[in-house]
């Protein structure tokens, strides 16, 4: 996956118009980013790249450039 | 004192153009909550399988803003693209009101699990992807919604020959407690509407395999009579309209009195 893709797939998640979603978006600035949507976020992670991340990693995650971060270390992102 | 007054003045149900997707617009309660929901204003989104009945609704209706949407609904993979194009083409969605719903009266002994099956994908599973899909923050009203779930009084109580159609029904009223609860942060109000006997296509259809007895004792249990498509269209308007802001998880028995006894 690009980063544009990438930053599509994350703006479809949480039900934002794709050009609101940046690498430096916080997470504060995602409204559907609360609790309810970390839970979002930790299950389709898991069903869409079986990637597993506890509530804690999940909970650490501050932007969307933290979530770029897991998906490339789990080499589902290709930069440039 | 002053508040009641403001309220008198104010209609009691207006939708003022906001846009409601009906399931099962294509007949029976769909088609009267349509009619009714365009007489008090509402844009529609007419969603059914039968493009025909849809054109027949859509000539009935009392508005200008009328857009079909014909699709099976038990494809839900395809619920949510469907939702997200009518609404990128024609404007966000207010609400959603579920009236799509199927029957198979069988007794114990001859249920089949596809007909269970067929039931809990129209009458609960279909009901909850639509509610996702309208219910997205890229789809609905920026400022809050209405869901309304056509229920059912045997989602109260038991009746022979409908354990399927109890359960679906039963599983819908669960469900839309728990979405009220998830969803009133965002003003989106998540409410069911629970019919006793009323004359549709359907419900004459399941009668049809009743014995006349039982038949004249179902109407006899209903001490203000069966009712019709408009009673339970004027009451769903009554739960969706954007004026009563402060009803949700709450459920309306709309039964001529079947319960009450």
């Amino acid at each position: 996956m690009k980063i544009e893709e990438a930053l599509a797939w994350i703006a479809n998640v949480f039900e934002e118009p794709s050009d609101k979603v940046n690498r430096d978006t916080p997470r504060d600035a995602i409204q559907a980013w609360d609790s309810l949507g970390m839970l979002t976020l930790m299950s389709v992670l898991d069903e869409e790249f079986e990637i597993f991340l506890s509530e804690d990693q999940v909970q650490d995650m501050k932007s969307v450039d933290d979530i770029l971060d897991v998906l490339r270390s789990h080499g589902m992102l290709q930069d440039g | 004192m002053e508040g009641i007054f403001d309220m008198t003045k104010k209609p009691f149900v207006d939708f003022q153009g906001k846009k409601v997707l009906v399931s099962g617009a294509s007949s029976g309660f769909g088609r009267a909550i349509c009619i009714e929901l365009s007489r008090r204003g509402a844009g529609l989104i007419l969603l059914g399988r039968n493009e025909a009945q849809l054109r027949i609704t859509a000539e009935q209706v009392e508005s200008d803003d009328v857009h079909l949407l014909k699709l099976d609904l038990t494809a839900f993979s395809e619920i949510y693209p469907h939702i997200k194009a009518i609404s990128e083409a024609n404007g966000r969605i207010y609400g959603f009101c579920h009236s799509a719903g199927v029957v198979e009266t069988r007794p114990m002994n001859a249920i089949r699990i596809e007909g269970l099956r067929q039931m809990l994908d129209v009458n609960y599973l279909a009901g909850i992807e639509l509610a996702r899909a309208v219910c997205r923050r890229d789809v609905m009203t920026e400022d809050g919604g209405s869901i309304l779930f056509i229920s059912s009084v045997y989602s109260h109580a038991g009746a022979a020959g409908q354990t399927g159609y109890c359960g679906s029904k039963g599983a819908l009223n669960a469900a839309a407690r728990a979405m009220a609860i998830e969803l009133a942060r965002r003003r989106i109000r998540v409410n069911t509407l629970s019919p006793g006997l009323v004359r549709t296509t359907m419900t004459d259809e399941a009668f049809s395999k009743l014995s006349v007895e039982q038949r004249q004792k179902i109407e006899d249990a209903h001490p203000l009579g069966i009712g019709t498509p408009e009673d339970v269209a004027r009451a769903a308007a009554f739960m969706l309209a954007p004026q009563n802001r402060w009803i949700t998880g709450a459920d309306l028995v709309l039964d001529g009195g079947y319960l009450a006894q």
